[in-house]
């Protein structure tokens, strides 16, 4: 039973509130560049995410956990593909929330 | 006002499936164990939560977990599988929700349950029903069911529950716990003073302190004889006028501010006024 390694529930605009953290963000993959993937976060806002991803081809939605290492940028350490449609809507409400009003339900 | 039964028929409608605490439930007193043990049968619910929430559940005697006021037994849980311990009998699995992690336990007698059991591999994204149980201060689950995740918004769906849960339990279940302060951007609020409809002070023995003078308070106990509180379209003017012997403009004047005061209304048309006290 462990929570020392918690990853926060962010978009695009919540990432610079956890820069040097654990987060957890759903992207949509727009492209990659330089070993780097590009993303639109659910929120609109384009994101680098780095590190290696899987062998597997990554479908149109990914999760990425890892640290924030900048305001638009993340040092990958998990991708789980998430499919090619995802409700971003929701998740972004989810992120809302969890950053809000509840987060001492998640942090 | 938003009436809790209401509420009541939608919650249950959308969600939980009849698995949430009613609002009859109480948490049952520290009696004897065979009693808490039979309510526990009625009372039993399942509970999204996340795996923060039952590590900082408080706990007395390992075994009754309470939160939110809402007895804990059975929960389910949404993450990622970080390990897998596969012995003769008993697959145990450790989840990572984003939360925290915990250690869950399938025990496994026919091959269905092994199947199901196999099937889960280290970094798929699983569902967890089971029991909570807790030992030295340490949390674990007894998996009654074990299943990747295959739409991905059922992460989403999850944590939104968890906090549906809380929400609902805190707010909603309790409506004596509440507290004005927390529910400011929630649209359940039902403040607790409730809607005045009338001054408290409505009645006969008005005061003019209050701000009125003494024309004021004749017209209004003129207006809240019994005969005329009984009749829905009011008084004409020109009858308390009459009745009063008030010039006109200064009865308008009176009759203004009471209106604006919230004693006075017009009912059927501007000619026609009606004491707002309950007839």
């Amino acid at each position: 039973m462990d929570t020392s390694k918690p990853a926060i529930f962010v978009n695009g605009g919540l990432l610079p509130m956890h820069v040097q953290k654990r987060v957890r963000i759903v992207i949509q993959v727009l492209g990659s560049d330089r070993g780097a993937v590009i993303g639109k976060s659910t929120d609109d806002h384009q994101l680098t995410v780095k590190g290696t991803p899987p062998s597997v081809p990554l479908t149109n939605f990914v999760e990425v956990i890892g640290i924030a290492d900048s305001e638009k940028s993340i040092q990958a350490e998990i991708w789980t593909n998430f499919g090619d449609t995802f409700d971003t809507y929701s998740y972004n409400q989810l992120c809302q929330l969890a950053n809000g009003e509840y987060q001492l339900l998640f942090l | 006002m938003y009436r809790s039964s209401e509420f009541d028929g939608s919650a249950a409608a959308f969600m939980g499936g009849g698995f949430m605490p009613s609002q009859t439930t109480q948490l049952p007193d520290s009696s004897s164990s065979s009693l808490l043990s039979s309510r526990n049968r009625e009372a039993r619910c399942l509970l999204a939560l996340t795996v923060k929430q039952i590590c900082e559940l408080p706990s007395n005697d390992e075994s009754n977990f309470v939160i939110d006021g809402v007895e804990v037994t059975n929960v389910t849980i949404v993450g990622r599988v970080c390990q897998k311990e596969d012995k003769a009998s008993e697959y145990t699995f450790l989840v990572d929700d984003g939360t925290g992690q915990i250690e869950c336990t399938r025990w496994v007698q026919e091959r269905i349950d092994t199947d199901e059991a196999e099937g889960i591999l280290v970094g798929k994204y699983v569902r967890v029903h089971g029991h909570l149980r807790g030992l030295q201060g340490r949390r674990f689950i007894n998996v009654f069911s074990i299943r990747p995740i295959t739409d991905f918004n059922e992460i989403t769906s999850h944590f939104i529950e968890c906090i549906y849960v809380h929400f609902y339990n805190k707010r909603i279940r309790l409506p004596g716990a509440t507290t004005q302060s927390q529910l400011a951007n929630s649209t359940m609020n039902t403040p607790l003073k409730g809607y005045q409809t009338a001054p408290l002070n409505q009645s006969s023995a008005y005061s003019s302190a209050d701000g009125l003078n003494n024309v004021g308070q004749m017209i209004l106990n003129f207006l809240q004889q019994p005969i005329y509180l009984t009749n829905e379209d009011g008084v004409h003017r020109n009858v308390v006028a009459q009745q009063l012997n008030i010039p006109m403009d200064k009865l308008m004047d009176e009759l203004q501010s009471l209106v604006d005061n919230g004693f006075v209304y017009s009912t059927i048309d501007d000619d026609h006024f009606k004491s707002t006290v309950n007839a």
